[in-house]
């Protein structure tokens, strides 16, 4: 046991040696709130008979209360906790999706956020246009994405499949494609729910370690996985989080150890 | 992967360009009307003060710009450069998926308001009879604006409701949505004027009815239904989030917004007696106006007053402003309610 005042003094040094590096991402006590009424009410009618027999009440309901954590450049970071904790709202908020209720989200760089693969296809273009289409949802450029068209093309192993309408694709090429578009970035910040392994026993491989070079090369993570060997592998520092609360957050060793029990 | 090139320059000129087209087509097209009102040399001072003017204010951007000083012309082009490709691709998006599976494809986007004239025509000009001159033309102007409109606000009410998978999932400005809807609708427009004005010069060898210099003005009326349009699309697809029943009604309304607007009959003949206070309310309805805009470029040949050029820009504008501010003032709880 130490007094107290040497532990202000390491809690200090540790915040030195951490302002050198650049923040990437700062949470800062964000509140996400929810109302959740009875039903939905998505009607004129519905609105005004409900209010008329006062039933309409809110349920308030938090996903996140008070959350405040930074992410330093070149961390991988790894997001736990159980379902309902908070781990996709936190995302969702910190890729710009959700406008959180109270606190901000600071962001210094480009995030890539791979929450869903293939959410902007549309099945009647074929997979060419679909690349197109799908690359400046994710905000790519013109000339970027002709530059890096072979290259998408060759990792997805459609080959002259890509000119067919994707409706025609199985569950398996869709993946793929969407894998590929997703993943032939370089951003300076990715955030990642579940690692994405797809397709084939190959293509699981050739995805898994196309995620890792992502990951490696000087990129800023934000992970989220219930898979605690990946987390224990892969991350720097872990955030735990807890019915909508940041429990701990800290050395990814230090944390599992606790979580696990 | 996401440069922002812009040359201030370059789109500097294109901006002064694009100005001396359009004063040129404007004085051309409205002759008449321009120098009954105003004598020449002033006219003359008011189109050069305007190039001068949009001169130094791109100089001046380009100021901004080299002290990184914020500005908003800066911050339009900007955004307009980072989502330029995102609105292209959207709007392609929808104009293939239209006419996808069919057989003649983009050809419907000319034969199908020419079908619907055809029905119209045999309904209204060989059924009922009204005593307009060029009857046909006049009612085919405004079925062919009215239809636009009302096809145009459908599609793009529907534009955050149908982008529902996407706004849930990737983070992009939610007004980009209905712009490239009302963008790729709007192509409809302008393509059936295609029929529009081959109808009308079929109609006029055989009636004495010729287009005139007047129809260069056709741009600008164009130009202010759409920014019109722009501004319901806001409006209604804001609202369609929160209350589905919206679609429902906007069928009805806009069933009660064509009989408020003079398409089959004309105004004048209601304006006298009893029904006058009906036709001074008909008068508040902007689409009468754009209608009597087309309809005066193609069957009088003339172009309309200076008063008129200011109402349409008065409503194009001032729906814009309501409809981008209620989208604005809504946009961030969409996705709760989607």
């Amino acid at each position: 046991m130490y007094p107290l005042y040497l532990y202000k003094e390491m809690s200090n040094q540790c915040e030195v040696s951490m302002d050198k590096k650049k923040v990437m991402i700062k949470v800062d006590n964000v509140s996400m709130r929810f109302r959740m009424s009875n039903d939905r009410i998505t009607s004129i009618k519905e609105m005004v008979t409900q209010t008329l027999k006062g039933k309409v009440k809110f349920k308030e309901f938090y996903a996140l209360k008070d959350a405040s954590f930074e992410i330093y450049k070149g961390e991988v970071v790894g997001i736990i906790g159980r379902n309902g904790a908070g781990k996709s709202t936190i995302l969702k908020i910190i890729s710009g999706i959700l406008k959180p209720t109270t606190g901000t989200v600071t962001r210094n760089g480009n995030i890539v956020p791979m929450l869903e693969l293939g959410s902007g296809f549309d099945y009647d273009l074929s997979g060419r246009e679909n690349i197109f289409l799908n690359g400046a949802i994710l905000g790519y450029s013109k000339q970027f994405l002709k530059e890096k068209y072979n290259e998408i093309v060759e990792f997805s192993e459609l080959g002259d499949f890509i000119e067919m309408p994707i409706r025609n694709y199985s569950s398996g090429m869709l993946m793929r494609l969407a894998f590929s578009i997703a993943t032939v970035v370089n951003p300076e910040i990715l955030i990642v729910d579940e690692i994405l392994a797809v397709g084939d026993e190959n293509f699981q491989k050739k995805s898994y370690a196309r995620m890792m070079e992502l990951m490696s090369g000087g990129t800023t993570v934000l992970f989220v996985s219930h898979n605690m060997d990946q987390i224990r592998e892969m991350c720097n520092r872990v955030v735990w989080l807890d019915g909508g609360t940041v429990k701990m957050a800290g050395e990814t060793k230090e944390i599992c150890d606790v979580y696990k029990i | 992967m996401n440069e922002n090139k812009y040359d201030l320059k370059k789109i500097g000129q294109i901006a002064l360009l694009v100005y001396i087209l359009c004063m040129a087509v404007f004085t051309v097209g409205a002759y008449n009307v321009i120098f009954q009102s105003i004598n020449k040399a002033l006219y003359v001072g008011i189109v050069i003060l305007g190039a001068i003017i949009i001169g130094f204010y791109f100089a001046y951007l380009q100021w901004c710009d080299k002290h990184n000083k914020k500005s908003l012309g800066i911050y339009f082009i900007r955004t307009y450069c980072k989502y330029q490709f995102l609105i292209e691709q959207l709007v392609t998006r929808d104009f293939k998926i239209k006419y996808k599976r069919s057989i003649l494809g983009v050809f419907w986007s000319f034969l199908n308001p020419l079908l619907m004239m055809l029905v119209q025509y045999f309904v209204f000009v060989t059924i009922m009879k009204f005593e307009i001159p060029h009857y046909a033309i006049y009612l085919l102007c405004g079925i062919v604006i009215f239809n636009g409109f009302n096809d145009c606000t459908t599609q793009s009410m529907r534009s955050i409701t149908g982008n529902a998978t996407l706004i849930t999932k990737v983070y992009v400005p939610k007004y980009i949505y209905p712009i490239s809807k009302v963008c790729s609708a709007s192509i409809n427009i302008l393509l059936s004027m295609a029929p529009l004005l081959l109808v009308t010069f079929v109609y006029g060898l055989f009636n004495d009815l010729y287009l005139k210099p007047s129809i260069l003005l056709l741009p600008f009326a164009l130009i202010t239904l759409i920014i019109f349009i722009m501004g319901m699309g806001f409006l209604l697809s804001s609202l369609m989030v929160f209350f589905h029943d919206i679609e429902f009604l906007w069928g009805v309304v806009a069933s009660m917004w064509m009989y408020a607007t003079p398409i089959i009959y004309d105004i004048n003949t209601i304006a006298v007696g009893k029904l006058s206070w009906v036709a001074s309310i008909i008068k508040l309805n902007p689409m009468y106006h754009y209608v009597e805009f087309v309809r005066s470029i193609i069957i009088s040949g003339t172009s309309p007053a200076l008063s008129e050029y200011v109402i349409c820009l008065a409503y194009s504008f001032g729906m814009f402003a309501i409809g981008a501010f209620v989208f604005k003032k809504t946009q961030d709880k969409f996705v709760l309610y989607i």
